[in-house]
């Protein structure tokens, strides 16, 4: 590991507000209350209503979403089109609704990451992506087709040594 | 679990705010509409499901795997 973990700006803001986050991972880090993120029905499945981003540089493939109210609780998530040139994200009109967002522009995209030993084991669930909101964050569900909740990240990798074989 | 028989047409309200409704029944498929506050997200079982299960496997990743070097994606359209 290298570098301060800082979080991601995902907003700016000059505010000297500093929440403290806990974390099993990383230990304790302030954090500017304005980059603290509203999850107001939390991640599917396993709650949570307050996150922050955090990144070690501001192009860093991976991001961290973490609880600031459960120091265990944090999931690797990254920009899709870095990995996935043609996703797309559809929400059914209730969907868009509720969560506030009339165009694309309104939201920044990010999909959770299933890290694993191996590269080419690495997952992207394409299905639930994570929306953020002004500094409200949504986990929705994307009504495109083709949208895998596990979706190889580095497929790439793994077409090599199957084509050696 | 309650069981309830209902016809297309009727409904059932869930607390106070929640209707749920049966549409139309053809076969062996129900369609329902499901009228719920905005708070309330509304998911088919299987999907919440499958990313419940996917979020809790994507908690379970270790920093160490990672790296801030990860192999540049060929895909990168910006």
């Amino acid at each position: 590991m290298s570098g301060p973990l800082d979080s991601h700006p995902t907003n700016g803001g000059d505010s000297r507000m500093a929440v403290t986050l806990q974390s099993s991972r990383f230990g304790e880090l302030q954090i500017p209350e304005e980059a603290v993120l509203d999850f107001p029905s939390g991640l599917i499945g396993l709650g949570g209503r307050r996150f922050a981003l955090l990144a070690r540089s501001d192009d860093s493939a991976f991001v961290w979403l973490h609880s600031m109210d459960d120091a265990d609780l944090a999931i690797p998530v990254t920009n899709p089109w870095r990995f996935f040139d043609d996703y797309a994200v559809e929400l059914d009109d209730d969907e868009a609704q509720r969560i506030g967002v009339t165009s694309p522009e309104d939201a920044t995209v990010y999909v959770t990451v299933r890290a694993a030993p191996a590269l080419e084991d690495f997952r992207a669930n394409l299905r639930a992506p994570i929306l953020v909101v002004g500094n409200h964050g949504h986990q929705v569900i994307n009504q495109a087709p083709d949208s895998p909740v596990r979706a190889p990240l580095f497929a790439d990798l793994k077409e090599e040594p199957s084509k050696a074989a | 679990m309650l069981i309830i028989t209902r016809r297309p047409g009727e409904k059932i309200m869930v607390g106070e705010d929640v209707v749920v409704e049966v549409i139309e029944v053809s076969g062996s498929s129900v369609r329902i509409g499901i009228a719920a506050p905005k708070s309330i997200p509304v998911y088919r079982e299987e999907i919440w499901a499958a990313v419940q299960a996917e979020n809790r496997a994507a908690a379970a990743s270790d920093v160490a795997q990672l790296p801030d070097d990860v192999p540049t994606p060929t895909k990168n359209p910006q």
